[in-house]
Order: C-alpha cells, then sequence, then structure tokens
C-alpha cells in the first residue's frame, strides 16, 4: 500500500512548486484546447456558412490539396460561360477568394469577390441594409461582421491597403463576411478573368451527381465538390492542419513535461533526505517511484483541472470581444487531459528513477 | 537465548581515489535476542560504518552478517531492503521524521511500508504511543514538538513493525540532559518490557550506562 498522505502532504507543504508546475500542465491543455478549439471552430463557422450559400457544386481547377487551402485566383472565368451552357445547370457564378491578416492582430479574413447580379441568383443574397458595392473602392458585409466591428454603413475599412466604404448589409450570412466586386479584386491582384471557383446551381429536375457528370464529360480534370459534403470537408480540415495540430499537441506535452520534470527534479534533490529515510525504513524503489508519480500525477491533474478553467473562461472571453470561433469538443478536451497525465507520467519519472537509485546512506546524511 | 545478530570476520574498506581505508578490520560480535547493547568508540573508528552495515544500508568488503538466521553480507541491494523493511528498525541522531507528516502519519507511513495487518497494527501502534507516553501528540507536526518527543516519535515509528533490532545512532546526540535521560529510559524500558533488542551507537558513557553490554571499538576493531 503507497502513502497517500505523503503525497498529499508534498504537494500542499510545497505551495510555489505546486502552483509552478500546475500551470506548466494548465498552460499545454489550453494550448491543445484552445488552437484546437480555434482551429476547427473557425472552419466549422466557415464550413457551415459555405454550405449554405444555395449552390449544389463548387467547380474548380485541380492541384489544391484540399478546399480550406484553396485560396487566390488561379480559375479562368472562361469556365463560367462554358458551364452555363452544359445541360442540367441553372445559374452560375464566379467567385474570388482572398484570405488577409486580420486587421484585429489574430488569425485571418477571407474577402470573397462576387458578381453580385449572378450570385443573388445562385445563393439568394439579399441587402438588407444600404445597396450593393459599385466597381468602386465599396463592400458589402453581414450583420455579424457589423456587430462584432461596431461598423455602420457609410464607414471605411481597409483592405489591400486602400480604404473601402460598406455601402450595404447582406443576408443571409453565407461565404465570407466581406464582399466585393469580383472585376474590382481581379484587377488589385493582378488576376484579370480570373476566379478562385465557379457556384453551380443546378435546374429543379437535374440530380447534382448528373450535372457533376456531364460537367466531368465536357471540361475533365477539374476538381467538383457538392456543396452538402462541405460541412464535413471543413470538420475533418485539411492534412496540413490536422499536422498543424499534432505539433502543437506534441509541444503541449513536451511544455508539460519539461515543467513537471524540472519542479520534480528540484523536488527530489530538495527531498534527499526524506528518500534517506524511505529507504531507512526499508521502503523499495517501487515505493519511491510511485509516491513520487502519485505526486506528479495528482499535480497533473490540478493543472488538468486548471487549464480547462482557463481554456473555458478564454474561449468565453475570445468569442465575446472578437469574431472568432472557438469549438471545444469533448473529444479534444480528453486529449488535452491525457496529454496532462503523459507529460506528468514521463516528467517524474526521471527524477523518480533518481530518487529510487540513491545510495540510502549518502541521502540519509544529506544536509 | 537466541543469537539474534552475529558478525564474523566483518571487514570494510573504502575506497578514496587511490588510498584504502580500512573502516572495519575484522568484527566479530554476537548479539543475543532481548540484549541491549552499546557500543562506544572514538571518531572515525567505524562505529558508523558497522551501524550502516548491521542496517543493511551497506554491503561489507568481506565476512559475514547474520541478522535472524539471514546472511545479508551477500544480498543485492533489493534484497538488503527487504531485510531492512522486515527486520530492522533505526533510530537516528537528528530523529529523520517526515516533517510534512504528523506523528501518526509518520508511524503510518512506516506501518504502510512493512505492509503489517491494519487492527493489528492498530493495536500495536496504541499500544507503543502509550508506552512512549505519545497518545497526546499524535496529531503534532515535528516543528511542533521537542526534540525529546521527536526522538520518541522515531523510537515508536522504528518500532511499530516489531522489528528484530533497533539501531540506535546516536540517540542522545541532539538532546539536552534532561529530554536525553527520557530517551534513554524509553528505550531501557522497551528493552525490559518488550524484549526489544537495541544496539546504541553513543560517545556517551552516561548513555551506555542503561544498557546491559558495552562493546568499545578503535581503528577499527573491537577491543573491549
Amino acid at each position: 500500500m503507497m502513502d497517500n498522505s505523503l503525497v498529499a502532504t508534498n504537494v500542499r507543504q510545497r505551495p510555489l512548486r505546486t502552483l509552478i508546475s500546475v500551470v506548466g500542465v494548465a498552460l499545454g491543455v489550453v494550448l491543445i484546447v484552445l488552437v484546437v478549439g480555434l482551429s476547427r471552430g473557425m472552419l466549422k463557422e466557415q464550413g457551415r456558412r459555405n454550405s449554405n450559400v444555395g449552390a449544389e457544386i463548387i467547380f474548380r481547377r485541380p492541384g489544391a490539396v484540399s478546399f480550406t487551402s484553396n485560396f487566390g485566383l488561379s480559375l479562368p472565368i472562361q469556365y463560367a460561360q462554358r458551364l452555363s451552357t452544359i445541360e442540367g445547370i441553372e445559374n452560375v457564378s464566379p467567385v474570388g477568394q482572398y484570405l488577409k491578416p486580420s486587421d484585429q492582430g489574430f488569425g485571418a479574413e477571407l474577402i470573397d469577390g462576387i458578381e453580385y447580379e449572378s450570385y443573388a441568383k445562385v445563393s439568394n443574397i439579399r441587402i438588407v441594409k444600404g445597396k450593393s458595392f459599385s466597381t468602386g473602392n465599396e463592400v458589402i458585409v453581414d450583420p455579424t461582421y457589423v456587430k462584432n466591428r461596431k461598423v455602420k454603413l457609410g464607414d471605411s475599412i481597409e483592405l489591400f491597403g486602400k480604404k473601402f466604404t460598406i455601402t450595404g448589409i447582406y443576408e443571409p450570412e453565407i461565404g465570407s463576411r466581406i464582399k466585393m466586386n469580383l472585376s474590382l479584386m481581379q484587377s488589385i491582384l493582378n488576376a484579370q478573368d480570373r476566379a478562385t471557383f465557379v457556384l453551380v446551381k443546378c435546374k429543379t429536375n437535374f440530380t447534382e451527381q448528373n450535372v457533376a457528370a456531364e460537367i466531368n464529360q465536357q471540361l475533365p480534370g477539374n476538381q467538383l465538390l457538392f456543396v452538402r459534403d462541405l460541412q464535413e470537408l471543413y470538420e475533418k480540415g485539411s492534412s496540413a492542419l490536422n499536422t498543424f495540430l499534432s505539433v502543437i499537441i506534441v509541444i503541449s506535452i513536451v511544455i508539460s513535461t519539461l515543467v513537471i520534470m524540472l519542479a520534480m527534479y528540484t523536488t527530489i534533490t530538495e527531498r534527499t533526505r526524506e528518500i534517506g529515510i524511505l529507504k531507512s525504513l526499508g521502503a523499495p524503489k517501487r515505493f519511491i517511484i510511485v509516491t513520487i508519480e502519485k505526486e506528479a500525477l495528482l499535480i497533473s491533474l490540478l493543472g488538468i483541472v486548471f487549464g480547462y478553467v482557463v481554456a473555458l473562461a478564454g474561449r468565453f472571453l475570445i468569442t465575446y470581444y472578437t469574431p472568432l470561433f472557438i469549438d471545444i469538443e469533448t473529444k479534444w478536451m480528453l486529449v488535452a487531459g491525457l496529454c496532462g497525465i503523459v507529460s506528468g507520467f514521463f516528467g517524474a519519472l526521471y527524477p523518480a528513477l533518481r530518487a529510487a537509485n540513491q545510495d540510502p546512506i549518502k541521502a540519509i546524511s544529506y544536509e | 537465548m537466541k543469537t539474534i545478530l552475529k558478525t564474523v570476520d566483518l571487514k570494510m574498506t573504502y575506497q578514496l581515489g587511490k588510498v584504502s581505508v580500512n573502516a572495519l578490520r575484522g568484527i566479530n560480535l554476537e548479539v543475543k535476542e532481548g540484549e541491549f547493547v552499546a557500543i562506544m568508540g572514538p571518531s572515525g573508528c567505524g562505529k558508523s560504518t558497522l551501524l550502516h552495515i548491521l542496517g543493511a544500508m551497506l554491503k561489507p568488503s568481506s565476512g559475514q552478517v547474520l541478522i535472524d538466521g539471514e546472511d545479508i553480507s551477500k544480498m543485492n541491494e533489493a534484497a538488503r531492503t527487504e531485510v531492512r523493511r522486515r527486520k530492522i528498525g533505526f533510530v537516528f541522531q537528528k530523529f529523520n521524521l517526515f516533517p510534512t507528516l504528523t506523528t501518526e502519519g509518520n508511524i503510518k507511513l512506516a506501518e504502510n511500508i512493512r505492509r503489517n495487518g491494519a487492527s493489528k497494527t492498530s493495536a500495536k501502534r496504541d499500544e507503543i504511543l502509550k508506552l512512549l507516553n505519545l497518545e497526546k501528540r499524535l496529531h503534532h507536526k515535528p516543528i511542533e514538538m521537542s526534540g525529546g518527543e521527536q526522538q520518541r516519535v522515531a523510537i515508536a515509528r522504528a518500532l511499530v513493525s516489531s522489528p528484530a533490532i533497533i539501531l540506535a545512532d546516536e540517540p542522545t546526540g541532539n538532546l539536552d540532559s534532561e529530554n536525553s535521560q527520557i530517551v534513554l529510559n524509553m528505550l531501557q524500558k522497551l528493552n525490559q518490557q518488550l524484549g526489544q533488542t537495541i544496539i546504541m551507537i553513543t560517545h556517551n558513557s552516561e548513555a551506555a550506562a542503561v544498557a546491559q553490554q558495552t562493546v568499545y571499538m578503535k581503528d577499527g576493531q573491537i577491543v573491549q
């Protein structure tokens, strides 16, 4: 039987060491929960907005690894004209997308370049306040943008290093929150007659599979995405994003492990004499290792709980004060908790082994 | 009476760089069950080395150490730890209690390490606490107790698992004369009432006087 009172009193007796260790583990948990939550939350939100766009098919050039990574204007706009002649297609609308760093200093912001008339036919977009943009430096935005940025009609926002005037507010909230004239975007990006993708709306008596097959036959070698699959695609994320999240997890484990290792190593050095006492009482190595591991795991558990609280508070503050979406899933909470436990275990392992292997006479004589 | 401890030509040599130091030069000692033996001698005579070997904390260079019939001189560290756990109780000069634990916590920790049955150890613990007059100090931490009380807790901790031998290393070395006398009286009481075998290292001849037998050491040998 291991002695839990020794574990508990050691945790209480060294409050600063305990606090530092708890914060170290919590940092890893917060890092995982918030970064994963933010990445997946933003993607999910984007997926939700794009899947409500009203079209059934998205047509784009091949080569992009995933939908979420394909920004920039590379698709010749002639494809839109060609698509409109295919049987079963009711309307098409070319869309340009440009990803810019958020002017709030955190994350990125997507801008849609659209031809308002064709886009409205495909998506049922409507202006609920003000008017649509002209060919000048004008944009329309959605109600959430207005609310989060505290802007109103007639205000200016900076895009591409220029001032753009907000001329209208549109609904429903689909695609990017900022929309501008596609021709103007092409001109600014020096990508005349190009778009990022073409939205395809099918006629009611044609299934999207049949239309897609027809498109593939007439315009082979391009990518077709069914809009109904977008939400799932976004939720899966791109392979690059998943790699990034894996790196975040590894970094958080390394940080927490190092913090626990340093804290436990310092503690073991301070408690050399106590290790000697345990050895004089006949405590086997296993007893000493398990006692130290239990202490580290108790600290990890405190760190995990503290990390959850900080992450949830962080999500509340971030979503309240910024337009960002953070989706905290149970699965990722569990992953973060598991990482904390793993960090605690492996962080304490070396100090525990070192303590267990100390010479009993040297340890008990330690001043 | 049964022999509880026996050493045969026990030698210990330390290697300090290129110099060999003979700490023990052939110790032959026999202690019967229930005896109280004091070991005296000047600093550096090998008393502590002998105590560490008898307590299975140190492996001798040669010779035999039989504790309750088991030869610990050839055992590896794990086996010596096991012997220490089952048969040895230490009492140190500096008490060596866990500062974060109460009297009860320190004793229970020793019980847990020695894995005795809970009901048995509880009765045994109560008996020892009463004998050592510690019942009212059960929930006090070492810092809240006098040196004499701390040493009595250390004795209680050593006793609680009914060890074959108690090895006391200068148990009164950190105490004033009044507390020294209390602790010595306690040790004598334990020896006489419970028949506990005690081997005590001391510089103090008054302390040695409570023992039934005194062994004198000099230059790594028993001289008297």
